[in-house]
């Protein structure tokens, strides 16, 4: 693997004590195909040289535990790189889940630490950064101020854990690279992860863009099975996410309103998001996921959800309205879906017309029967006043109830001589009904004509 | 989308509304054969108004369409025992036709969509996404209360 060499190249010039050369081939590693490395030996060692400049704010357990892991960690960074990298190989077995359970960081690390599998060289390169960073780190706590800071990254000023700024910082100064360049790999260790994500927010300008970036996601399942091709955006919020991780646990400290939401927000979606292993579940929120060469900024996102949203009722629509399925377009549909409202709200009032011209000669005398409003199997045999009203609306009764209870039991010829009138005529129709009706339980829709009988046939037919 | 694929209404809500329809109309008075053009006119607006309400009935509260559909009946089904007090006037019969208007707007996205508004019942106070959820419904009912019309007009019409 081209990686391994690249890797094996940053160790020699670690070794070799330029350091030049060596973060240049750190950054050159981003370019390169993603190797699964152990990521958490990164993490502890920007984090345990400013644990001093920061033991002070930090109030919450898991922050305690940063201090105690860093702080036994803190003389390892003299030892030899080896030792180092395996000690605290050891410990991110071990003591990952206390580390980070208080500060959040766990859904970002238990995934890269999930993906990634162990390479020593890249570990040592990472542990190589270590010194690095003790560099810069021993120059000055005035690092907080650094207009690198500044810049884009007013609220890195707040961390409790200034890493970033650090790293920032030293990679600014030390290497000239261009931004945009390098921003290709997926993240291999936080330290890589800080440093394209400084690049990124440098290049993009601002920090707030990055944290509303991913103020709206939502899970595609398509997006999430074409991972390899989204590498890019994938790792701009791998590495926003470090940022969110962190400025979520400054937020706790110092609430401010909206930046606390969004970053909040953000690490919660971007830690859904990222790993299906993260344990960090927030389900409120909706997930996006940026798909490739698309804005990723928050009001495309939420507008494009939207978007989606309506086509997929309008999709719906389509299947409704008859002849839809040419159309494209949502003025064209809308038109189609308006023109079939109207047209079944004139159908309506032509049929209340109907009705009402209807000869009156058949009165709706349902009352009566829909007094009693009990629906007997058997029951007592009903004077027949209107036998064009009374036997549809018994007939009526009977489909009400033929839902509820089990539509074999009209079978029964008993029944059916109990509750009908006295008329043949009526009862062979009635019973035809019911024997086709259950001949064709499932069929759809009858043309009406078919049945001359009464109005229930035609009712059971639609509920078919 | 609670109408996944499916075209077809529940038959339990079908049922109800044609029993409820059945009875209110039922109830209606019909014109003697030699009646004027308005009584019939009249008359078939009521079994109209019954018939739309029979449908928000039997749907329920669940929609929100058929929630305003109620209000509205209701609104009026007391505006109309407070007429009933009052000496019949042109005011009452005003008050009736207030919702039978409706805009003419041009024929933009826009207006596409207020139109859309228009014609679903408690369109109005809705978003776009909701609007078309409830046109969805309310257009599978409508086909439904249309087919039980027909059959029964028909059953009406040859018996």
């Amino acid at each position: 693997m081209e990686t391994r060499k690249k890797v094996m190249e940053i160790e020699k010039a670690r070794k070799g004590q330029d350091p030049f050369a060596f973060r240049c081939g750190l950054l050159d590693l981003l370019i390169l195909p993603p190797l699964k490395v152990e990521v958490h030996c990164l993490s502890p060692s920007p984090l345990r040289t400013l644990a001093s400049a920061t033991r002070r704010d930090r109030g919450s357990t898991g922050n305690c535990s940063d201090m105690t892991v860093l702080e036994r960690q803190r003389p390892r960074t003299k030892m030899q790189q080896d030792q180092q990298h395996l000690q605290l190989h050891d410990h991110h077995r071990q003591e990952e889940e206390n580390y980070f359970c208080g500060t959040g960081f766990n859904a970002v690390f238990s995934p890269l630490q999930l993906q990634l599998e162990n390479s020593q060289g890249l570990i040592m390169a990472a542990a190589g950064t270590d010194s690095a960073l003790g560099e810069v780190v021993a120059q000055a706590p005035s690092l907080k101020t650094d207009p690198a800071l500044v810049n884009g990254w007013p609220e890195l000023s707040k961390f409790e854990i200034p890493a970033m700024a650090y790293v920032n910082s030293a990679i600014s100064r030390t290497c000239s690279c261009p931004p945009s360049a390098s921003v290709k790999a997926v993240a291999e260790g936080k330290g890589k992860e800080l440093i394209s994500s400084e690049k990124m927010s440098s290049a993009s300008g601002s920090r707030e863009n990055l944290n509303k970036r991913k103020a709206e996601k939502i899970q595609n399942p398509k997006v999430v099975a074409e991972n390899n091709n989204h590498k890019d955006k994938k790792i701009k919020m791998c590495a926003e996410e470090g940022e969110s991780k962190i400025t979520e646990q400054t937020s706790t400290k110092n609430p401010t309103t909206t930046a606390n939401n969004n970053n909040r927000e953000t690490s919660a979606d971007t830690s859904k998001e990222n790993s299906k292993t993260s344990e960090v579940q927030k389900p409120d929120y909706i997930h996006v996921r940026a798909r490739r060469g698309q804005a990723t900024d928050s009001h495309s996102l939420a507008e494009r959800v939207r978007r989606e949203k309506i086509s997929e009722r309008m999709k719906y629509l389509q299947d409704l309205v008859p002849g839809c399925n040419k159309i494209t377009g949502k003025a064209g549909m809308l038109d189609e879906i308006i023109n079939y409202v109207q047209s079944l709200q004139r159908q309506v009032e032509f049929l209340s017309m109907k009705l009402a011209a209807v000869n009156p000669r058949l009165d709706f005398n349902i009352d009566d029967l829909f007094a009693k409003e009990v629906f007997p199997a058997c029951g007592p045999s009903y004077p027949t006043i209107d036998m064009g009203i009374n036997t549809p609306d018994m007939g009526l009764r009977r489909t009400i109830s033929a839902p509820v209870s089990l539509p074999e039991t009209f079978l029964d010829s008993s029944c059916f001589t109990q509750i009908l009138p006295p008329s043949t005529a009526w009862e062979n129709d009635l019973q035809n009904l019911y024997n086709v009706e259950f001949d064709q339980a499932r069929s759809t829709s009858y043309p009406s004509q078919q049945f001359t009988g009464p109005i229930e046939a035609s009712i059971l037919k639609m509920e078919m | 989308m609670t109408l996944n694929g499916t075209d077809m209404l529940p038959s339990e809500t079908k049922i109800k509304f044609a029993s409820r329809f059945l009875r209110s109309l039922s109830k209606i008075k019909k014109p003697r054969s030699a009646s004027s053009l308005k009584e019939t006119q009249k008359c078939s607006e009521r079994i109209k108004v019954a018939a739309y309400s029979s449908m928000a009935h039997a749907v329920g509260s669940r929609r929100a369409w058929s929630r305003a559909v109620l209000v509205k009946l209701g609104s009026r089904a007391r505006q109309r025992q407070v007429l009933m007090r009052r000496k019949r006037s042109k005011v009452g019969k005003k008050c009736k036709r207030v919702g039978m208007k409706k805009k003419k707007i041009k024929n933009c996205v826009l207006g596409q969509e207020n139109k859309l508004r228009e014609l679903v019942p408690g369109g109005k106070s809705m978003d776009i996404l909701s609007l078309l959820e409830e046109t969805t419904h309310y257009l599978t009912c409508l086909s439904a209360q249309v087919k039980v019309m027909q059959t029964i007009a028909d059953y009406y019409s040859k018996g």
